[in-house]
């Protein structure tokens, strides 16, 4: 199969997904004229014309606010907000008026919109250009978090999202936009709301997103070659809802588990994973669950700062031995 | 306006300052020295300079994403800025806000948010502070015709408008946010006139023309010193590069660059000296002599330095509170 970039995927998928249902549209920052910050709106203008991709002025709220105006009319749109970081900008948007509406207004309106955007560290942009924001938005009844991974989760992703018709916030992690892999040049969507195992094993659980994936996987190899010990690494795709099921049935075999996420430890996607496996697999367990986060400060400017705050693969491995020699 | 002969000269000699000390960032930034993405100021110099002529000791500044030079005109020393940007334990912030977020809280550089917009109605504080101390001091904001577009711009220009507060607002249009063009994302080709929305005074004036802004700035500084409240004053400029180092900006017209570099802020200052007879071509070449001496300085000093380490990546989350490492 063909191998291309994860942020090809997106592109792709916005390509063919507006080919085929002309009622989806693009805007944000920078997404027609410019192909995006990270070009991932690349070529839309040419083909779909301005009235479907639009660069939007410096406006986040205003951005959210054409996007659930359009969307409550039958439209749907995927909007680009550049860095997950300016989600501030446009919060109120997402969490009270996005999240709530089809609740609040008795399933009469629906908001199936898609927001984009950029996510994580690792890119020296610091402060503002760096954080997970994804806890931000998980105490959000009604608001629906996807993350992929993968160029092929990336695309069929997408394509599932902006056929999905609730709102759904849609993490890119920025290092992962040059990442390649296998995609199929078929249109396709994946299910929202479906975790995969993305390797079998039988000693522990680690549970990851996003670029924490990879840093999981890299692990997992390395504790089956050196130390013999047998990782099950699943990706949750979808962080809220997340798949309990996928998860408990892993719990339920290998009894440890490591939960691994890239944002601040305290109120993190992580303590919500692990209080929901202590209540409905405690009996499961046979070492208390490990959580691996980045540190409860902020992602920092200065290089050594920023690659010792988040997760590093050692972290990981450390979190594992740790369950495995409980 | 004309200014005396020694400012003129004294423009000059910060303009150059500022303009080597930017394309010093940029060589450094492509040999590996720069963590991150910059966001240079080349042919804005006399916007920032002309503008901080105004900002006296007791005063605030607000700089922006691209305002390298505007914290050189505080005071701060250049090699502390430029070690600053290089993530040194040297800089002024010890190196952990980098180019996005130089501060020297002395000198009253209160420092950026990379959210843009944001400092917008941080202005607004720093204000309300000196009226209700009765400092008489200015507050200097620093933003972009881009910025223009979010809701803090207008917030704050009703707030200042309604509470007479002693802000100047720099308003450098260089004609684009990234790829956008200003007179894409604003209904107004000079968009000081917002301001009369909020019964505040907004004059445009020639940004590459260093006595003009000087002028211009000098009386909304007065202004707001007598207690009359707030002015935009809106500089006409244009950055010569990317809208970060590294930008291709294939999204402006060649001949637009050419006609611009045309009119270099340096190029027409020293038109004026020699004009006027204010200096001879040695006497200029010997300015440029010493400001590139400074530069190779500061250079030095911050390659030399050393840079933050794991250590100090959990101090300053909280004023009094440890928060745990690894
Ligand atoms: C809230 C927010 N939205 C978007 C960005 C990304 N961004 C950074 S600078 C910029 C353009 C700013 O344009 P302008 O205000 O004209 O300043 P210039 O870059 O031209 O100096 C954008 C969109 C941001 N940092 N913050
Ligand atoms: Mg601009």
């Amino acid at each position: 199969m063909r191998t291309i970039t994860f942020k090809d995927a997106l592109n792709e998928a916005l390509h063919q997904e507006m080919a085929r249902d002309d009622r989806v549209f693009v805007l944000g920052e920078d997404v027609a004229r410019m192909g995006g910050d990270f070009g991932v709106t690349m070529g839309l203008l040419r083909k779909f014309g301005p009235d479907r991709v639009k660069d939007t002025p410096l406006s986040e709220a205003a951005i959210l606010g054409v996007a659930n105006g359009a969307a409550f009319c039958g439209l749907r749109p995927v909007a680009e907000i550049m860095f997950a970081d300016f989600l501030t900008e446009c919060y109120d948007q997402l969490v009270n008026n996005s999240a709530k509406a089809h609740y609040m207004f008795a399933g009469k309106v629906k908001c199936p919109i898609v927001v984009r955007t950029a996510t994580g560290a690792g890119f020296r942009a610091a402060y503002h250009h760096s954080q997970n924001v994804e806890a931000w938005f998980m105490n959000v009844p009604g608001l629906t978090i996807v993350a992929p991974s993968t160029p092929y989760d990336a695309k069929g992703l997408l394509v599932g999202a902006i056929r999905d018709d609730n709102p759904i916030l849609f993490l890119e992690h920025k290092m992962l936009y040059g990442t390649s892999g296998e995609v199929p040049e078929e249109l396709y969507a994946l299910p929202i709301g479906r975790a995969e195992v993305k390797r079998p094993g039988a000693d522990v659980t680690i549970v990851a997103s996003m670029k924490m994936v990879h840093h999981s996987l890299a692990v997992a190899d390395e504790l089956d070659r050196e130390e013999e010990i047998s990782c099950e690494v699943l990706d949750l795709r979808t962080l809220i809802p997340f798949d309990k099921e996928t998860i408990l049935e892993s719990v339920a075999r290998t009894g440890r588990v490591v939960l691994v996420n890239e944002a601040p430890k305290t109120g993190s996607l992580n303590a919500e994973l692990a209080a929901t496996i202590i209540e409905e697999a405690f009996d499961a367990l046979k070492a208390p669950v490990q959580r691996v986060n980045a540190l409860d400060c902020p992602v920092g400017f200065a290089p050594a700062i920023e690659d010792y705050v988040v997760p590093r693969p050692e972290d990981v491995a450390r979190a594992v031995r740790a369950v495995v020699d409980y | 306006m004309t200014v005396p002969k020694e400012q003129l000269l004294d423009f000059y000699r910060k303009m150059v300052l500022v303009r080597r000390f930017e394309e010093t960032v940029e060589e450094y930034s492509k040999k590996g020295y720069v963590p991150g993405f910059i966001h240079l100021g080349v042919g804005q110099e006399a916007a920032q300079v002309g503008a901080m002529a105004s900002f006296q000791e007791g005063d605030y500044v607000l700089p922006d994403h691209r305002s390298h030079g505007v914290c050189l005109m505080v005071g701060t020393p250049v090699t502390e800025v430029l070690a600053e940007i290089f993530g040194k334990t040297t800089g002024c912030n010890k190196g952990r806000g980098g180019s996005m977020h130089i501060a020297d809280f002395a000198r009253g550089n209160v420092g950026n948010n990379a959210i843009q917009g944001s400092t917008l109605v941080t202005a607004c504080g720093l204000a309300v502070a000196s009226q209700i101390r009765r400092t008489g001091a200015v507050t200097f904001i620093f933003f972009g015709d881009g910025t223009v577009g979010r809701g803090e711009f207008h917030e704050s220009l009703n707030l200042a408008g309604v509470w007479k507060l002693p802000i100047v607002y720099v308003l450098v249009n260089n004609g684009y946010a990234i790829s956008t063009r200003a007179t894409d994302a604003h209904p107004l080709e000079d968009l000081a006139e917002m301001g009369c929305a909020y019964n505040i005074p907004g004059v445009t004036v020639d940004g590459n023309d260093v006595e003009a802004v000087c002028a211009a700035v000098g009386e909304a500084a007065e202004r707001a010193r007598r207690g009359e409240g707030a002015t935009i004053v809106e500089l006409k400029t244009y950055r010569w590069q990317g809208h970060f180092s590294g930008d291709p900006a294939s999204y402006r017209p060649e001949e637009e660059v050419r006609a611009w570099k045309e009119r270099c802020p340096l190029k027409a200052t020293r038109k004026k000296l020699i004009d006027r007879k204010w200096a001879t071509a040695e006497e200029i070449a010997a300015i440029d002599a010493a400001v590139e001496k400074e530069i190779q300085e500061a250079v030095q000093f911050a390659v030399d330095s050393p840079t933050p380490t794991e250590k100090d990546a959990v101090a300053h989350v909280y004023v009094g509170r440890e928060v745990a490492g690894k």
